[in-house]
């Protein structure tokens, strides 16, 4: 569903030059959710980023479905890859009742039977009809992130990009929005690349996992390397240990890895 | 639950005392009651304070020293700090107080340190507004002080100005600027939330270190119970105001409330599968119960 | 009385509601909330009413008054205030009063035309420049530089000069030296809200940028915009007073508040009520939409209203 070969981007000129990500390569298969980790300023978001046309001076190649995308996209080239961001107070207009958010990607691809559609969407992440007119500030932080993967769905993508949707959240609303991410998958046969910093997190959603450190993919372990901690990259070992919790020990042998 | 904590000699005398501390804030859509008599007592350890965003976490840990914001009341039936009522502390007692014996590390570096000014200098200056001593013995000081939070290069970091560091090392300089005055207590809220997990954990070892060897009094004010279980020595658990549970950070496997047993459960593991994560279902009836005061130490 | 009490509270639990029903609904209780907090300013409120009054003036004027302010009686000239010329007349034995009250009608003229055309060229011209960037940005805030650096009133004089006297020339010319500070306002938001993620997820949607621009940004700077205009308000009062007292706005015998301060100079000392009291009619006028726009602030300021 999603290759991605030999990407890279970079940042700024002359001497404030940053590679942001190097020599990237992806390769997700149709209905696979796959998980990007690693720290700030590793490249995972700037990846997302590229993939939905944020960014386009990237090199390399990206394919959804077979088919490259370009640097400049065109309205119906978006319309199947969706993305969710963290920050569920900053990513829904505050002007904008849940209606006017819902019904617009209806608007600009011209899709019929809006009314229909936004209540059927709005039923799926699990929202009434009653929060069909509410402003944003009227909502919780769970709500509203609810509203941002109800709009990314509307327009019935079959990739959606997840860039830290949870860690914003309390953790009893983490996992109800786990929960509505994973129901939501299963229902659709939607693929998904999620992007965070909480291995715990991209481990309960995901089947594969790569780990990125300052641009580059250090290690890409599956499901069982994650519940045993069989890693080979120090880096990798060093991110595992640190999500088990304060570990007086352990942390005595962490480096700092260029 | 009390009998299960094992009495160590210097909890006998705690340093900071709470009994039914009360915070309201008066707004526009009436009385907020925000935080609902807690009890409690902290010796030479670590406190970990855990609740979800609106539990009155923060409001507990900002009033023990008084900076509850303007439209908010601060009642406590005793808030007493090494034999000081800070309840009735007078203003100049209070900034006293404040910074030299008892220091705060917020959340994000980014907005305590002032943006105008070198970081050594503010680490300096808050030495010598404490104690009256000569530049050059302050810089010294300060210098000494960033080598103490493991800053590999002290004299380079001492003329960087804070938005040139990262947040790692912007929290390490505020620890170092609140440990120059050499405080009893420590309240460090949602201190490593803004840090990347590997960079969280140096950090708390920092603030592990400057327990064990300065005999400090450490509360953590946090959102991941996970986290303050595995560095604190015990736990309160916060929900709508009220102290719903006090552990043994070490037996937290046995906590008895639901709302604690709730909150681990919904948390993704490591080891878990992709099953779906138990939800938290809220009781009204835990808002009715009084706050649990077994964190209170018996005398 | 019962039935008029039972409506007005259901359209307060209306306006109240918990979900409303309709897009309609969902705005006008927007509108009320802000109201609710902009009603617990009494300051505001102040201003509001002194806004309000001078609408209402303005209005009823031909009601309020016995002629429309022209008529002279020059056997009656220089009156002081009486029960017959409340305010006095003034060198030609016009009635102050029915001057004033018919000078309303001028001011509110003046303002609402400067707003109409201050408004979207400031807004266009700013949240275009900021979206787009590059050289589109630097072409604009160029043009809008040039028009910054003359001062406002010399800029005025020269375009009346050019456009020749008049109220509507003194308008334009208002209109013309005002606009660029609020492109400089509209650019700087636009600059912050360009990045953040209900905008780039807009864009990913496959909004165009002319849709961004429009539905997305444009209302997001239009309250600062507004905010700015009413607290600008009474410096373009002062402005039109001054291009009327200069001879250069209002043409007599049109009743500008301005020109009659201009025209009652040379009585400052023997009937001071002639230049006095236009003068005290533009205070109140400035210094109410001041004050309502100090409370506009708090309501309409995104920062308060649409976030946490």
């Amino acid at each position: 569903m999603i290759d991605i070969n030999d990407f890279s981007i970079t940042f700024g000129s002359g001497k404030n030059q940053i590679q942001a990500v190097k020599n990237f390569n992806l390769s997700v298969a149709e209905g696979e959710s796959f998980g990007l980790v690693g720290e700030s300023g590793s490249g995972k978001s700037t990846v997302l980023r590229a993939m939905v046309g944020i960014y386009s001076h990237w090199t390399g190649t990206i394919r959804i479905d077979g088919q490259p995308i370009a640097h400049k996209r065109t309205p119906a080239s978006r319309k199947h890859m969706q993305m969710v961001f963290q920050d569920p107070y900053g990513s829904l207009h505050p002007r904008r009742t849940v209606d006017a958010t819902l019904s617009e990607p209806l608007i600009i691809h011209g899709m019929d039977k809006r009314e229909e559609r936004v209540l059927k969407i709005l039923g799926e992440v699990g929202l009434g009809p009653e929060y069909r007119f509410r402003y944003p500030h009227q909502l919780s932080g769970g709500q509203r992130q609810r509203v941002a993967i109800a709009r990314a769905l509307i327009l019935e993508p079959r990739v959606i990009l997840l860039d830290e949707p949870t860690s914003a959240l309390d953790v009893s609303v983490q996992a109800e929005i786990l929960n509505l991410l994973s129901a939501l998958r299963k229902a659709h046969g939607l693929t998904y690349v999620m992007v965070s910093h909480d291995l715990a997190v991209v481990g309960h959603l995901c089947s594969r996992i790569a780990v990125m450190n300052r641009g580059v993919v250090v290690e890409e372990m599956s499901e069982d390397q994650m519940r045993t901690g069989d890693l080979k990259h120090e880096y990798t070992r060093q991110l595992w240990t640190a999500s088990h919790g304060y570990d007086r020990k352990a942390l005595a042998g962490f480096k700092e890895i260029a | 639950m009390n009998g299960s904590f094992n009495k160590e000699p210097l909890r006998e005398e705690p340093m900071l005392s709470v009994r039914d501390l009360h915070v309201r804030f008066s707004t526009s859509k009436g009385l907020v009651h925000a935080v609902r008599g807690v009890s409690f007592d902290l010796g030479r350890e670590r406190l970990g304070i855990v609740g979800e965003s609106g539990s009155g976490k923060s409001q507990t840990g900002r009033a023990l020293l008084r900076l509850t914001a303007g439209n908010g009341r601060i009642e406590a039936e005793k808030l007493m700090f090494s034999g000081m009522d800070l309840m009735h502390a007078n203003a100049r007692t209070m900034r006293n107080i404040r910074g030299s014996r008892i220091s705060m590390i917020m959340q994000d570096p980014k907005y305590s340190l002032n943006p105008v000014l070198t970081v050594g200098a503010q680490i300096a200056e808050s030495c010598r507004r404490h104690e009256n001593i000569p530049r050059t013995e302050a810089k010294k000081r300060a210098l000494s002080m960033l080598d103490t939070v493991h800053i590999r290069e002290p004299e380079k970091v001492y003329s960087l100005y804070p938005h040139q560091v990262s947040g790692g090392m912007g929290q390490r300089i505020m620890i170092a600027m609140m440990l120059i005055t050499n405080p009893d207590v420590m309240i460090a809220d949602e201190p490593t939330s803004a840090l990347d997990v590997t960079v969280q954990m140096q950090v708390l070892s920092l603030l592990d270190d400057m327990v064990r060897e300065r005999g400090m009094g450490l509360v953590l004010i946090s959102h991941d119970l996970q986290l303050v279980s595995s560095f604190c020595d015990r736990v309160l658990v916060m929900y709508g105001g009220r102290i719903m549970e006090t552990l043994d950070a070490k037996r937290l496997d046995e906590a008895q409330h639901p709302y604690t047993r709730g909150l681990l459960n919904c948390l993704p593991r490591l080891d878990g599968r992709h099953d779906d994560l138990p939800v938290l279902e809220r009781d009204p009836a835990w808002l009715a119960q009084p706050s649990d005061a077994s964190g209170v130490f018996e005398q | 009385m019962s039935e008029h009490t039972q409506t007005s509270s259901s359209v307060v639990s209306w306006l109240l509601a918990d979900s409303p029903h309709n897009a309609f609904q969902a705005r006008c209780q927007r509108a009320y909330i802000s109201w609710l907090s902009f009603k617990s300013n009494p300051i505001a409120m102040l201003g509001f009413f002194i806004v309000l009054f001078l609408c209402l003036v303005a209005l009823f004027a031909p009601l309020l008054t016995s002629g429309d302010g022209t008529t002279q009686e020059l056997s009656n000239r220089l009156a002081p205030p009486s029960s017959e010329h409340w305010f006095g007349t003034d060198e030609l034995g016009r009635d102050i009063y029915d001057r004033i009250v018919w000078g309303s009608r001028v001011t509110l003229y003046i303002i609402f035309l400067v707003s109409i055309i201050v408004m979207p060229i400031g807004l266009i011209i700013g949240t275009t420049a900021g979206l787009f960037g590059g050289v589109v940005d630097a072409t604009l805030m160029r043009i809008t530089d040039i028009f910054l650096a003359f001062p406002r009133l010399i800029l005025a004089l020269a375009f009346v000069a050019v456009l020749g006297p008049g109220l509507e020339n003194a308008v334009l010319a208002i209109a013309l030296t005002t606009w660029s500070p609020y492109a400089r306002l509209a650019r700087a938001e636009t600059l912050t809200l360009r990045n953040s993620e209900y905008i780039l997820a807009a864009q990913i949607m496959g909004a165009s940028r002319v849709r961004v621009l429009l539905a997305h940004i444009m209302p997001m700077c239009m309250s600062s915009t507004i905010v700015r205009l009413t607290l600008d308000m009474a410096g373009i009062i002062l402005t039109a007073a001054g291009l009327g007292f200069l001879g250069l706005g209002a043409q007599p015998p049109l009743a500008e508040w301005g020109a009659m301060i201009a025209s009652g100079r040379d009585y400052l000392l023997d009937q001071w009520w002639v230049p006095t009291i236009p003068g005290i009619a533009i205070l109140v006028v400035s210094l109410g939409f001041n004050l309502l726009g100090d409370g506009l602030r708090d309501v309409l300021d995104p920062r308060s209203s649409g976030g946490h």
